[in-house]
């Protein structure tokens, strides 16, 4: 679903972000981002999302090559992918239900279409009883989860999340990761980059690690901290493995 | 991608709702630069009917005998080709003439006209204009000549005076719809900048950049529209005021720079499509500075 192959970005700063990283995600994983702050994790979000272009190696998602993409081919590449930010990101004056109505009706998706797949899509996120809100008027959580209904409304392939429980205490976070779980039973494959390594340690998924820039862990059901020693020796350094 | 016209609208209207300050100030400066504009269009036309005569550089009129025989037209045509002085000649007849006196004369004065009475006539154009009284004193006696016509000083002046005024005119007009292109500019930005949450969401949701970027087009194309319909709405009432100057009996000046509404509706249309332009034009450069970017 996602392949990146030999990938480096250098900002005009001079600041390394990524440095020769390979990865491959195959459709319906579950994978954990990881690495301190400045690890290039933001990076590889933006790298997918074609608001930045790579300085060397190959993109591919869902079997096309994005970093060839003719400008206007962007949108539609952006419809595949949902994507889920630490600050929500909702519009303060549009009720929950318009929140999540605007990615639709942005994309030129009819009004009977978007009548019947935002009710579907609150109720999977569970605020069904709180479509008329404002986003003020909700919890943390509960904005979270508005966000998270407006990236899957249009069933992407791939969602992407970008700390999304940097600012939520640790039960609403686990809440918001049993939902990007369910997300994932879908088929959908789920890339979520953080640092919160509770809710790594718990969910034991994938996790790819980054540092400056470098891909320094890929492992199967990993942790957030280095492996611990002990560990069955296929869950051990995957670097280059694919 | 099909842009739905009920969000476009809705919109373009909320955004010219947000902005309403910068809004007017748009559009009245775009209505004001317009009116100079239309002013000095009817200007242009009210003067080219007051000497229509004496357009395209006519220096001199030969006016012939309306009983003047086909040999002697071209005998006096052939004389004044002689002349070294003469830059071209044209032949008008006796039906054009009449037509023409329509625009000059009164009605009792051209309603005794006919096309019998009515004399042919020879227009002249020189490479020098001073030239015209030598044409005047050689053939005001010729045979079958009637009379030979130099302008006036009056019309001298007036075709003067209008190409001083349109000068001007179309001067400041060029200023204030630059302003005005950079104000409509401004409004952009801002109704840009007050919506930039919609936006970055819209982008992150993969909304086209036609998308994004209609309605605030049509922000600026509608400024430009309004300023345009206020400027074609002074064009209109002072063609009426003019009008209602213009005195039948005496033909004073008003009289003769009187035109049709057509061709009022007409200067009206080009003012709107100007207004359109500098619309489409200062949105078109506000949403490439500070969407795209």
């Amino acid at each position: 679903m996602i392949t990146f192959e030999n990938v480096s970005k250098t900002y005009k700063s001079g600041s390394t972000a990524l440095r020769d990283v390979s990865i491959d995600i195959d459709k319906g994983e579950f994978v954990f981002l990881v690495g301190p702050s400045g690890s290039g994790k933001t990076t590889f979000i933006r790298l997918l999302l074609r608001e930045e272009d790579p300085d060397d190696g190959r993109i591919w998602v869902a079997g096309r090559d994005i970093c060839h993409l003719s400008q206007w081919r962007i949108p539609y590449l952006r419809r595949n992918i949902g994507c889920v930010f630490q600050d929500f990101r909702l519009l303060p004056n549009k009720s929950v239900f318009e929140n999540v109505a605007f990615a639709l009706e942005v994309i030129g998706r009819p009004k009977h279409v978007i009548a019947l797949q935002v009710p579907q899509v609150l109720d999977l996120v569970g605020l069904s009883k709180k479509h008329e809100s404002l986003p003020g008027e909700l919890s943390g959580g509960e904005q979270q989860r508005v966000a998270v209904a407006r990236a899957f409304v249009n069933r992407p392939l791939v969602v992407l999340a970008d700390e999304p429980t940097g600012n939520l205490d640790p039960a609403t976070s686990q809440g918001i990761m049993r939902l990007l779980d369910r997300i994932n039973r879908t088929g959908t494959t789920v890339v979520v980059a953080t640092h919160d390594a509770g809710i790594v340690d718990q969910m034991r998924r994938r996790v790819i690690e980054l540092d400056h820039g470098t891909l320094v862990r890929d492992q199967a059901r990993g942790v957030y901290g280095m492996a611990p020693a002990g560990m069955a020796p296929e869950d051990q350094l995957q670097k280059g493995a694919h | 991608m099909p842009v739905s016209f009920d969000y476009v609208a809705r919109e373009t209207a909320s955004n010219l709702w947000r902005n309403r300050l910068m809004t007017i100030a748009a559009v009245l400066t775009v209505g004001v630069s317009l009116s100079l504009v239309g002013a000095s269009l009817l200007l242009r036309q009210g003067v080219a009917h007051a000497t229509t005569q004496w357009a395209h550089g006519v220096d001199a009129i030969v006016w012939l005998n309306p009983n003047i025989s086909t040999a002697q037209t071209a005998g006096v045509e052939h004389q004044v080709k002689q002349l070294p002085y003469v830059r071209s000649i044209t032949y008008r007849s006796q039906a054009f003439d009449l037509n023409e006196s329509k625009h000059l004369l009164t009605p009792p004065e051209y309603q005794v006209l006919t096309v019998e009475t009515m004399p042919a006539s020879l227009r002249i154009q020189l490479d020098n204009p001073s030239e015209a009284l030598a044409i005047a004193r050689q053939f005001d006696k010729f045979p079958g000549v009637k009379s030979v016509a130099v302008p006036t000083k009056t019309i001298h002046n007036i075709q003067t005076v209008s190409r001083i005024l349109q000068l001007v005119f179309v001067v400041l007009a060029v200023i204030l719809l630059l302003s005005a292109s950079v104000l409509i500019i401004n409004t952009i930005r801002l109704a840009i900048f007050a919506r930039r949450r919609e936006v970055s969401v819209m982008k992150l949701v993969g909304a086209t950049n036609w998308f994004i970027r209609v309605p605030f087009m049509f922000e600026g194309v509608a400024q430009g529209l309004f300023g345009a319909l206020f400027a074609s709405l002074t064009v209109f009432s002072l063609h009426f005021l003019l009008d209602s100057f213009a005195n039948i009996k005496t033909g004073n000046i008003w009289y003769q720079m009187r035109m049709p509404t057509g061709e009022v509706i007409i200067t009206s249309l080009v003012v709107v499509l100007i207004g359109v332009v500098i619309g489409s034009f200062g949105s078109y450069l506000g949403i490439r500075r500070f969407l795209d970017a």
